[in-house]
């Protein structure tokens, strides 16, 4: 434990940090400009800036453009939106809002095999508390865990692309089936708008990678992963005109206050670091991440709130001195555990991490696509 | 320490936590391992693992599966499904397990009912039965693994079960099953006036309030299976368990219910 400690402060020590966020070298492409000021905080402002800055009275009214335009098209019907849930903090503060503001949604939860009873509890004391329906999409262990054993085996950096994509396409899914429209979702830039740097994670809607490493190294059959690829997203976007809303952008949102409202008032439990809703992303960002990609997600988490004004420089610096778990016995806890589900020895482990890390598109991907989809962006806005 | 354990009863397939509806349709809910640690988190103080389909296809219980869970599971669990020899028994016992439930052996013979007893105490032994409700109202002794009814008198089994050493009575309600639809309570009644050992009522509950009833009618346990792991009107899966303070209350104002009487 101690040694990790070490050897991640170490390796920080031996990085360049940006002088405004805590962005630094491990992130590809990172630049400096005279001032130490890296492109990834400076990115972040160009594009969201305004959006953080909004007066309230300009958020409010576009708040309230979107809640009637909801209200209208969900007339008649059950629910008239959308809010995945996973018992984190920002689709609970989603969920809380949207049913002050007098929606009625249908609250859409995923489960992958590695919920933790935190994430339970928070998303049954808020259910409850509002009077809100919950939809549970529950991925078959068997399926989920030879999915990642895959994922695994290809030694890729994002595992987490299984949950962030079958996520996704839960929600869409099951906002066609009711043939709703809005997806108010708890993404948001004041607390995660800041780019993710590209060799840190891969392309979410990638499902043609989740379908190659399933084939190539397990030859998984998926049926219960609800996978959604780039032209299954333009198809819900563009033809059935379900729209995906970054729900928190349209109004104030504050983290730490947002927590001490959710505890005071509906029984929440927080977790120490962002997304540890589930053991295996606590896993994986805590350990694995570090550890075999030397990758620490915290940095980029905790420079969004800086630049959005929510912590100092200061305190996220210390947190990121710390390793990435509350005890060193939580994560002998959680090693174990991850062992366990996934049939793993020790030494099975210690292999992993070992090996060679490969990029993802070494096998089949969509991300061509993509890149072609936003040059031809690009050139529109450039002619009109 | 409360006066009555109320106990999530997970249904095993194939590896799966299942949920029924009247002993039909089973419905996948997820990995059991995960449930169990949850549960662990939740500080259950029991639980039962019974899998529906070992006696059903004639397969030894999972043996593997049985080993993780006694070793992710905190408070005292019980299994049953498909045990059939003492050979059996003794091997889940050695992982761990301290009670085992049987239902299919004990209907053709009580035999290892009483070896079992014999050798681990008639608290480790709980004798298993589902009661299937006739058009008429009436009671039937009802076997899980062929899904027909016996001729034998439920009640008579029951003593003859209780003589040959079981410490504990699961009855389970097959037409209540995963309905949340309320426990079936005079079937608990009648159970109750045919017992001196401890009742495990199983089927039904929907709410603490039926946890209460179940209790008031004579149960000393509660099992309970869709209200643990659905909710609302999606049945969406999700775990849950009473507070320990819910569950004293419950249960103080049951016994102030009885001084009162």
């Amino acid at each position: 434990m101690k040694l990790m400690e070490d050897r991640l402060n170490r390796a920080n020590k031996m990085r360049k940090m940006c002088s405004r966020c805590i962005m630094d070298t491990s992130a590809i492409n990172i630049r400096f400009d005279e001032n130490g000021v890296c492109n990834y905080c400076k990115e972040f402002l160009n594009r969201s800036g305004s959006m953080l800055n909004e007066s309230a009275a300009v958020k409010e009214e576009r708040l309230l453009r979107l809640v009637k335009k909801v209200k209208e098209v969900g007339k008649g019907k059950p629910y008239d939106c959308i809010v995945g849930v996973s018992g984190g903090v920002d689709s609970s503060w989603a969920l809380v809002k949207v049913v002050e503001l007098g929606l009625r949604p249908l609250a859409v939860h995923m489960d992958n095999g590695w919920n933790s009873e935190l994430a339970q509890n928070n998303i049954a004391n808020l259910i409850n508390a509002l009077g809100v329906d919950l939809y549970t999409h529950v991925i078959d262990w068997d399926e989920y865990r030879n999915l990642m054993q895959a994922f695994f085996d290809a030694h890729v950096i994002d595992v987490e692309l299984l949950y962030d994509n079958a996520m996704l396409a839960v929600n869409y899914q099951m906002a066609d089936k009711l043939n709703l429209k809005h997806i108010l979702a708890g993404t948001n830039q004041s607390t995660e708008g800041m780019e993710i740097p590209s060799n840190w994670n891969w392309y979410k809607k990638d499902k043609k990678n989740i379908k190659a490493i399933a084939k190539q190294f397990g030859s998984v059959k998926i049926s219960s992963f609800p996978a959604i690829g780039t032209i299954d997203y333009l198809k819900y976007d563009l033809i059935k005109k379900i729209k995906w809303i970054s729900f928190l952008d349209n109004l104030e949102y504050h983290k730490e206050s947002s927590l001490k409202h959710l505890e005071a008032h509906f029984g929440y439990k927080r977790y120490p670091y962002k997304h540890y809703e589930s053991i295996f992303t606590r896993f994986y960002q805590g350990y694995i991440l570090p550890e075999k990609f030397e990758v620490d997600k915290r940095k980029v988490h905790l420079s969004t709130l800086i630049i959005s004004g929510q912590i100092s420089r200061k305190q996220a610096i210390e947190i990121i001195e710390e390793i990435p778990y509350a005890s060193k016995q939580e994560l002998e806890d959680d090693k174990e555990y991850f062992l366990k589900k996934m049939g793993w020895t020790k030494k099975d482990l210690e292999q992993y991490i070992k090996h060679q890390n490969v990029e993802h598109s070494v096998y089949g991907t969509e991300i061509k696509i993509i890149q072609n989809l936003s040059r031809i962006k690009r050139q529109l806005k450039k002619i009109f | 320490m409360l006066n009555h354990r109320v106990i999530p009863a997970l249904l095993l397939k194939n590896g799966g936590l299942v949920k029924t509806h009247k002993f039909k349709d089973p419905k996948y809910v997820g990995d059991p391992i995960n449930a169990i640690r949850i549960f662990n988190d939740k500080e259950v103080d029991e639980l039962m693992v019974l899998d529906i389909v070992a006696s059903k296809e004639g397969k030894e219980p999972d043996y593997r599966m049985i080993e993780l869970f006694a070793g992710e599971c905190f408070m005292p669990l019980c299994y049953g499904g498909g045990i059939r020899t003492m050979e059996q028994a003794d091997r889940i016992f050695n992982m761990g397990v301290e009670k085992v439930s049987i239902q299919t052996a004990a209907l053709e013979d009580l035999g290892l009912i009483s070896e079992v007893a014999d050798k681990y105490g008639s608290q480790a032994v709980v004798i298993s039965v589902d009661i299937k409700r006739t058009l008429f109202g009436g009671t039937k002794l009802y076997r899980s693994a062929t899904s027909d009814t016996d001729k034998e008198n439920w009640k008579t089994f029951l003593t003859r079960a209780v003589d040959a050493g079981a410490g504990e009575v699961l009855i389970n309600a097959v037409d209540k099953d995963g309905t949340l639809s309320g426990p079936d309570l005079e079937l608990i009644r009648e159970a109750n006036n045919e017992l001196d050992i401890p009742l495990i009522a199983l089927g039904g509950v929907s709410s603490l309030e039926d946890i209460r009833l179940a209790v008031e009618a004579g149960a000393s346990a509660v099992a309970v299976g869709a209200f643990f792991v659905f909710h609302g009107p999606h049945r969406a899966v999700l775990i849950t368990y009473p507070k320990y303070e819910e569950l004293e209350n419950l249960f103080i104002n049951e016994i102030n219910g009885r001084q009162t009487k």
